[in-house]
């Protein structure tokens, strides 16, 4: 996929949900449907700023099954490239963004007997529209949420007035904390389970489910990384025969776009494998930053993720 | 006649243990003592305790009296032997539906038998990640009649009589797994009467 196949869409609404998170809705720019799409889907929404383009992923939030509109939910990292700090003070109603079509690399199993969710923050955006899904459904789910009180009580409120009982909302304190390891130690067989949150809280559901047994293919995560700052790099592209130069706020696959080269991606996270690249020469190291490449592969020093990894040093061709 | 080269045939692997489960649920039939007992001492020597493990058994004639003997007193937490595989499976089921996640299928025995419990496990949807099979033992099929939906059982020949509706079937090697069986299609239906020869081909 490629930015070739994005849509234009309207931003209809902006609602500043917690003190860092906004809340946007996207119609399509022509008035026609949006594209059908399952819980658990992102968009890749692309941001033409003065300088440059920024081009994030973000969790569709709404429901699949009313399609008159997408919605997303920003959380501005300031120590990011730019691309939420762009959404949250440049993005006003009326204004047309360009976005590719939902792809889902977080899909609820189709076979499970039971759905055990957890989120945490803004994962819960990953996580919103797969309980609309479910709750079309006559398969058991629940959902526990930890929220920083008081900060995602609007996204807590919702779920509960659309969920009931199915959801449980957690204070993000020593005192309520979600009890991981407990629940995961005695759900019936055909469980899955799915966590979207922050880094340490997806590996301590992966932890407890390991420990307590649970096969991998019962496991689901999310994690999108944002593509970390880092040292200016050049690249050579050898089969398009181009020089690209990597600004420190910039990732690979945003320079090798740049530079007007169409790589392919899905997630621009780390996570799907869409975008990896083999590499041809190194002269310095790979400082690799996805969840994609085993660590073999990583160590290799012959394939590199460019939607998240950079390099060190003074050469690096890349076979695109 | 006889359709070969469909490839749905499923393919099974020596049993080992899997040190990632927490429960082992090991289920057997006739000779399907022998990877079974190998697989209990595998387990033994890569720490999985005894009291983990719970072995289900059928005494099927095709495994003798002694090994019958030896899985009664198998190294497992709970053993249950059963004298066929219809009291197995019952209980099969009802041990799944009260299982947790952590648990690990082991199977072995005849492919017809592995077939039926494998559409059991299918139901509680235990994935490939969470079964190990072991095929052992006589190779006769399990032939669904597709006109008539009966099961023959014990199939070793190409050519056989449907014991509910009598059509003479050809049996197919298009498995399926949800019904644990070959297909099985009418073969003189242009002609009634005028067969191929029937040969002993699953032995
Ligand atoms: S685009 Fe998914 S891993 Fe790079």
């Amino acid at each position: 996929m490629s930015h070739s196949h994005t849509f234009a869409v309207t931003v209809t609404a902006i609602t500043q949900v917690t003190p860092l998170i906004k809340h946007f809705v996207l119609k399509a720019a022509d008035g026609a449907q949006m594209p059908s799409f399952s819980g658990g889907s992102h968009v890749v929404v692309v941001m033409k700023g003065a300088t440059r383009v920024y081009r994030n992923p973000y969790s569709l939030l709404s429901s699949p099954n009313d399609l008159s509109a997408y919605e997303i939910a920003v959380r501005r990292a300031d120590q990011s490239r730019g691309g939420s700090v762009f959404m949250h003070d440049h993005v006003t109603v009326g204004m047309t963004l360009q976005i590719a079509h939902p792809v889902n690399l977080f899909q609820l199993d189709k076979l499970a007997l039971k759905h055990v969710l957890f989120a945490g923050g803004v994962g819960i955006t990953a996580i919103a529209a797969q309980l609309e899904d479910l709750k079309m459904g006559a398969v058991p789910y629940e959902l526990h949420y930890s929220v920083r009180a008081p900060d995602h009580a609007a996204f807590a409120d919702r779920l509960l007035a659309r969920h009931g009982d199915r959801v449980r909302i957690y204070h993000d304190s020593a005192e309520h904390r979600i009890d991981i390891e407990g629940l995961v130690a005695a759900q019936p067989l055909g469980t899955h389970v799915y966590v979207c949150g922050p880094t340490p809280m997806i590996g301590r559901v992966l932890a407890s489910a390991r420990a307590a047994g649970w096969a991998e293919s019962h496991i689901h995560w999310e994690q999108f990384s944002a593509p970390p700052v880092g040292d200016p790099f050049d690249v050579f592209l050898k089969k398009s025969n181009v020089k690209v130069s990597v600004l420190p706020d910039q990732s690979l696959l945003e320079a090798i776009e740049d530079a007007g080269v169409d790589a392919p991606y899905l997630c621009r996270g780390g996570v799907c494998g869409e975008c990896k690249c083999r590499v041809l020469e190194v002269d310095g190291v790979l400082v690799h930053n996805d969840h994609y490449l085993s660590p073999e592969e990583k160590a290799s020093g012959t394939l590199i993720m460019p939607c998240v990894s950079r390099a060190h040093g003074k050469n690096l061709v890349l076979d695109l | 006649m006889l359709i070969r080269g469909i490839k749905s045939k499923p393919v099974y692997t020596p049993l080992a243990p899997d040190l990632g489960g927490r429960t082992h649920l090991l289920v057997g039939f006739g000779v399907g003592a022998e990877p079974l007992t190998r697989l209990m001492a595998d387990c033994t020597l890569a720490g999985v305790t005894k009291a983990s493990r719970r072995l289900l058994y059928v005494t099927d004639k095709s495994a003798s009296m002694a090994m019958h003997e030896m899985m009664r007193h198998a190294d497992a937490g709970e053993v249950q032997l059963f004298k066929d595989s219809a009291s197995l499976l019952s209980e099969f089921e009802t041990i799944l539906k009260a299982s947790i996640m952590g648990t690990r299928l082991y199977v072995a025995g005849p492919e017809a038998f592995m077939g039926l419990v494998m559409r059991i496990a299918a139901r509680f949807n235990l994935n490939r990640d969470e079964i190990r099979a072991e095929e052992c033992g006589s190779p006769a099929r399990r032939v669904h009649c597709i006109h008539c939906r009966a099961a023959t059982e014990d199939v070793t020949t190409n050519i056989v009589q449907c014991v509910d509706c009598q059509r003479w079937l050809v049996v197919r090697d298009h498995y399926s797994r949800r019904l644990a069986a070959y297909m099985g299609v009418m073969i003189d239906a242009e002609v009634p009467g005028e067969l191929p020869p029937i040969e002993e081909v699953f032995v």
